[in-house]
């Protein structure tokens, strides 16, 4: 690392035991104060960050939740459901039973990955009908429905600015698509296997991060269709484990591990730097405190619980 | 903001209707400086904001003193205040966040042209184009207004005194004059009825230059390119004229004094035609000799390669597209409704068309994939391109056939975090906050709904395709349900709006002219896009697919 200052590893904090089934999906919100989690047992749960106390439940949903989103002002959460409809929370509501605000409905299957446009004005969902839709948050509206793959969508993300959307299945192709025309730009991965179970954008929007079934995760940039960095050591071969940038203290990627553990490497080195324990499952969620240097993970049916790890001071 | 796969060559112009939107009539529009926001005027006195990219309305503005047409719609630079002129002589200025209205001044006469001044961020002075009278400045914080010269005496240093009754020439005060700001809003740019441009400094009300346009005809519009590079005059003679700038932008005032002293030894309107004609040339003439038609709301693309003019005839909706160069490459045409105005997107090849039934069009480039598109290692070709082979690609066991290497170095840095920046907005003042979207709130679903949701039940599952008011319904193998003969859809949040079905007969005539037809490729039958019939809403209409 340029800085020269070693690396200071990350200790285990808190576990969260609130969820009766296996913990989906965890996200910090963009401001840093609340913590979601998202769960099989139908419930979506609101964290404080700071006391890491229990502030909402959000029930509502009549089948297991696969993942959420909070929209940029942290005002709201979507999460995306294996009844096939994906609603819309507010954060802020002074009790759980007003929390809910809408339900978008329109998908034939399981919804399994969702995310706020960046000006969270739009919502991309990707399900298992093999179908991305893009909705309208004011109204609900279903603006576009594109059949983009040919087996369950894993995984989709906006770009910065919010033009371009990347999706990611299991049929082994990773595509980048206009959000505004709902045209496709580019296909960045097509081999039939392995399945690509994750992909998102780097912050700048000029990079995606891609995980694929084949216990590998790499950096591409999608303008000129070639891979920068491969980052290995872990397993991932049949859950969709979310990987994501930690910014805040050096620059590393994290990633959930099917053998129970943290995996923490360095960008630019591709080493891995630490290797966080203490799940008793596959961790299939991990997520960044946007400013502090925190780091959230979830557990699968075997675990149920939601770990904090932070830096010494 | 273009992303680098986004294809270069695609940014030019529109071809076809993309979608309406349709909300009360609409009679006049402008886009915000980055084309996100889109500010309509209303017959019925209120202006409306719709959100660019989801083509829903995202604010209203209502006025109840205010119940008049809207003849304009102007915002300010970063997009923070909008101005708003009526048809009951009354300019209001509004704050777009808060929906509050800042100010409102009556003045003696309809404004048809309102514009704010574009060298601040928050604007208290703005230019009005009154109907039959000289434009004036009109401070909006004390409500007092200057008029501005419409023409050069023929004796005298310039200035014109300050009663507007007639014109010193002696024409009668019924023609509109045009008047536009510079870029920077130091200058005003004023076209009179004799053909001529003159170039007056607003903040000493003076005659700086005249710029003679040939024909002399009564100038109607007069507009500058977003870059400030070029402008454009639309004159009676039926032609419009492109000039090019010369002045610099930052100090035009200043260029201009300096002329003006080297110029001392000529006299009155000689010393300003010199001055004119080192401010402006001209540059090209574009008319339809063979139908000599008069053009009505021509302005500039956003990135001034282009110039577009719709027909001023009754009856018909077209659009004129030429190059900078003078060619015409394009005439787009609408359904049979007279066109009232016209703008063209800040950044995309986006043109946006206001019929005189209250419709706003949106064109667009037909959206084709490119085959390069559907896999990684597709490229396109313009044209054939002799292949020459390997040394060893015929052989039954190649050399090259091992690992194949990446010719990327995998150690070097990569930057996850600076970003780009955006060259077609390099004048952007960072220091300001720009104003790009208001806030999406999504409005709470029917009430019966949410009494379902404190346990979880299995209600819920089963309502899935039943109507749902606010969500769009697609069937599983791609057939878009046909809206067109179900009910209206009641609209839920209850402050929306007036959203009228349409009457299956546009519905049916816009479908003649949608080109969204259905791309296969060969090797990924299933890779197709679908764009969701939205006949419900009013709002937004996509035409119909073709399902696989």
């Amino acid at each position: 690392m340029a800085s020269g200052t070693p690396y200071k590893p990350y200790r285990h904090l808190k576990t969260l035991t609130a969820h009766t089934r296996a913990v989906s999906c965890v996200k910090f919100s963009n401001d840093g104060t609340l913590l979601a989690s998202a769960s099989l047992d139908k419930t979506v749960i609101v964290w404080s960050s700071q006391t890491l106390s229990l502030v909402h439940r959000l029930v509502g949903h009549s089948d297991g939740v696969s993942d959420l989103a909070w929209s940029s002002d942290s005002h709201y959460i979507c999460s995306a459901s294996d009844d096939r409809t994906l609603r819309i929370w507010d954060a802020r509501a002074a009790a759980t039973e007003s929390a809910h605000v809408k339900t978008l409905r329109g998908h034939s299957d399981f919804v399994f990955c969702v995310n706020f446009s960046p000006q969270s004005n739009l919502i991309v969902s990707g399900s298992f009908d093999e179908t991305i839709r893009i909705w309208e948050v004011k109204t609900g509206r279903c603006l576009h429905a594109i059949r983009a793959h040919t087996m369950p969508v894993t995984s989709v993300h906006f770009n910065r600015d919010g033009s371009l959307i990347v999706s990611a299945s299991h049929d082994g192709t990773c595509k980048i698509w206009d959000s505004s025309t709902a045209t496709l730009l580019k296909t960045l991965i097509d081999d039939k296997v392995p399945a690509v179970s994750f992909a998102k954008f780097s912050p700048n929007g000029k990079f995606i991060l891609v995980a694929t079934l084949n216990d590998t995760l790499k950096l591409w940039n999608y303008s000129t269709g070639k891979f920068l960095k491969i980052y290995a050591g872990h397993v991932n071969r049949v859950y969709c484990i979310t990987s994501t940038f930690s910014v805040t203290n050096g620059k590393y990627i994290v990633s959930g591990s099917e053998d129970r553990c943290v995996y923490l490497w360095d960008l630019q080195q591709k080493t891995m730097v630490q290797k966080l324990e203490g799940h008793s499952d596959t961790v299939i969620s991990v997520t960044c405190h946007p400013t502090e240097n925190k780091i959230a993970s979830a557990g699968l049916d075997g675990d149920r619980t939601v770990r904090i790890w932070a830096q010494d001071s | 903001m273009n992303a680098p796969i986004i294809d270069p060559l695609q940014g030019d112009f529109p071809e076809v209707i993309e979608e309406y939107l349709e909300h009360g009539v609409m009679k006049c529009i402008a886009f915000n400086r980055r084309g996100t926001l889109l500010a309509a005027g209303c017959s019925d006195g209120n202006c409306i904001i719709w959100d660019f990219e989801t083509r829903g309305i995202a604010k209203e503005l209502r006025d109840k003193d205010c119940i008049a047409a809207i003849t304009s719609v102007c915002w300010s630079k970063y997009g923070h205040r909008i101005l708003v002129s009526a048809a009951d002589k009354s300019l209001t200025l509004w704050d777009v966040v808060s929906g509050e209205r800042l100010t409102r001044t009556t003045l003696q006469q309809t404004p048809l042209q309102a514009r704010l001044n574009p060298g601040s961020s928050t604007p208290s002075l703005c230019l009005a184009c009154p109907l039959s009278s000289a434009p004036m400045i009109v401070d909006l914080n004390t409500g007092s207004t200057t008029m501005l010269p419409v023409s050069i005496p023929d004796t005298g240093n310039g200035t014109v005194p300050q009663s507007r009754n007639k014109f010193s020439d002696g024409t009668p005060p019924f023609t509109p004059t045009a008047a536009c700001f510079n870029k920077y809003g130091d200058l005003i740019y004023v076209g009179n009825s004799k053909g001529e441009i003159l170039i007056i400094d607003h903040r000493t009300v003076q005659v700086q230059a005249m710029v003679p346009v040939s024909g002399s005809a009564v100038v109607k519009n007069i507009v500058f390119s977003r870059n400030g590079q070029y402008l454009l005059t639309n004159s009676n003679d039926r032609t419009i004229r492109i000039y090019e700038n010369l002045l610099p932008f930052k100090d035009g005032l200043v260029a201009l004094d300096d002329l003006d002293k080297t110029l001392n030894e000529l006299d009155g309107v000689e010393k300003l035609k010199a001055v004119g004609s080192k401010c402006l040339t001209l540059f090209r003439e574009f008319q339809d000799s063979i139908t000599k038609m008069h053009w009505k709301a021509p302005c500039f693309s956003g990135d001034g390669e282009w110039v577009i003019g719709g027909s001023a005839s009754k009856g018909e909706h077209k659009i004129y597209i030429w190059d900078r160069a003078g060619h015409l490459v394009k005439i787009l045409e609408g359904p049979k409704e007279a066109l009232i105005d016209l703008a063209w997107h800040p950044v995309h090849p986006i043109v946006v068309s206001v019929s005189l039934t209250g419709f706003v069009y949106i064109w667009a480039k037909d959206y084709t994939e490119n085959w390069s598109a559907f896999a990684p290692d597709f490229k396109e070709l313009e044209e054939n391109e002799e292949y020459v082979e390997r040394e060893d690609e015929f052989d039954l066991v190649p050399e090259t056939e091992k690992v194949k290497e990446s010719d990327v170095n995998e150690d070097d840095e990569v930057d996850i975090l600076t970003l780009e920046k955006n060259s077609a907005f390099s004048d952007s003042d960072m220091s300001q906050e720009e104003l790009c979207f208001l806030p999406a709130i999504p409005s709470p679903d029917v009430p019966e709904r949410q009494d379902k949701c404190v346990e979880s039940s299995s209600k819920l599952v089963d309502s899935n395709q039943s109507g749902s008011p606010l969500s769009e319904e697609a069937e599983p193998n791609g057939h878009t349900t046909n809206h067109a003969s179900s009910p209206p859809e009641e609209d839920a949040g209850g402050s929306r709006m007036k959203r009228k079905r349409k009457p299956s007969e546009k519905g049916l005539e816009l479908q003649a002219e949608k080109v969204r037809k259905p791309k296969s490729s060969g090797r990924l039958s299933k890779v197709k896009n679908k764009s969701v019939v939205d006949q419900d809403n009013g709002n937004g209409f996509h035409g119909d697919d073709v399902s696989d």
